[in-house]
């Protein structure tokens, strides 16, 4: 299957260093948003991005947003959603997967982590 | 005359009341004196403490615009610093492909040194030309060093990106400042406000850094690269599916 993930976070340095990540992983093909509400018109615009990687804390819409609007969505809720944020406290990380992301990366992360949950998540679908 | 006894009576108990009074009044005087003393001594305190909250409260937007200047700067020098990386990224690519060129041709060049070995092996003055001119331009062992460390800066050069990440967790964590010195500061502004007709003890109340709902940055935000933290959010990733998907199961058999 081709890949094209979808980079999402308010940082540009961070979408820079998740790209670059994804890049040296072999995955060439992407695309970013800012924030939660750029990435839902992006997704929404462009049937084939069909992976997405989201940061939490984001101005305008946050990741836990954007995944519970994919999630009611009834042709985007199948997209996996891989979320990277700061946030390290249990209660935060039970939230996103109640909210269904399919998995988890803490910042600061390795190019290693990802790749092994990219593989898990696809993995799985 | 019965009757100016008992106002006299009543006069002579009045003047023991004053009396008592004025003792009274003897006593508190000094008392009521050094508050005086106190309140003329306090006010300018007062006032000296009112005028410093007042020149804080004013220091503080600028305190906040400055932070939000630093983390504006670190994030322009972090993307000036990607943008040199990937230009030596593209600069180590192009050594490398001069490097596979070569390679390219060498196989050619073995081509060649076969074809000569096969027409003129019998002139041994040719061969050993020949062979001194190919050790004298053979770059193998040299192109494989510089291709290893090629390979080593390319590392390197990607660690540097993955380090970057830190100006993401020290942005979140000014934003964390920024908004306490915001909450102290609204505080303190209506602190002003009501320090003349107000208990100033009920005013201060301990402020602690709480994202408000909707905000962009993370309080608790570190840059910490140890592995046990990757490890207890697997932990908790697991437990919670696992979880989830029993109670799935669960709810198909009831």
């Amino acid at each position: 299957m081709d890949l094209k993930f979808l980079v999402v976070d308010d940082s540009v340095t961070m979408r820079r260093i998740v790209i670059n990540s994804l890049k040296n992983l072999g995955y060439q093909n992407y695309v970013e948003a800012a924030d939660g509400s750029e990435a839902l018109s992006k997704l929404q615009a462009d049937d084939s991005i069909n992976f997405v990687i989201t940061d939490w804390n984001m101005p305008v819409m946050s990741g836990l947003e954007l995944t519970k609007a994919i999630r009611s969505d009834g042709v985007l809720n199948k997209i996996p959603i891989l979320m990277v944020t700061t946030r390290g406290v249990k209660e935060d990380i039970v939230e996103a997967l109640q909210a269904r992301v399919n998995n988890y990366v803490i910042k600061p992360f390795t190019p290693q982590i990802l790749k092994e949950k990219i593989e898990t998540i696809l993995a799985n679908n | 005359m019965q009757k100016i006894g008992g106002n006299m009576s009543e006069v002579f108990s009045k003047l023991n009341d004053l009396k008592n009074v004025f003792k009274f009044g003897e006593k508190i005087v000094p008392i009521i004196q050094s508050l005086i003393e106190f309140m003329k001594e306090i006010v300018p305190l007062i006032e000296s403490i009112n005028a410093l909250i007042t020149e804080s409260t004013a220091q503080m937007p600028k305190a906040s615009n400055q932070i939000s200047n630093v983390t504006s700067q670190t994030e322009m020098a972090t993307t000036e610093i990607l943008d040199m990386v990937d230009k030596i990224t593209n600069q180590l690519s192009e050594m490398d492909a001069v490097i596979s060129d070569y390679d390219a041709k060498q196989s050619r060049s073995n081509e060649i040194k076969a074809i000569v070995l096969k027409k003129y092996g019998n002139d041994t003055e040719l061969m050993s030309l020949l062979k001194e001119y190919i050790e004298l331009n053979n770059y193998q062992t040299a192109f494989e060093k510089f291709r290893e460390i090629l390979v080593q800066a390319n590392n390197d050069l990607f660690q540097i990106t993955l380090s970057l990440q830190v100006q993401d967790i020290t942005s979140q964590q000014l934003a964390a400042v920024n908004h306490l010195i915001d909450s102290v500061n609204l505080k303190l502004t209506s602190l002003i406000k009501e320090i003349d007709q107000s208990d100033i003890r009920e005013d201060i109340k301990v402020i602690g850094i709480e994202a408000p709902m909707g905000a962009n940055f993370d309080p608790n935000a570190r840059y910490d690269k140890s592995e046990s933290r990757q490890q207890n959010v697997d932990k908790i990733v697991n437990q919670t599916k696992q979880q989830t998907s029993q109670e799935e199961i669960d709810k198909l058999f009831s």
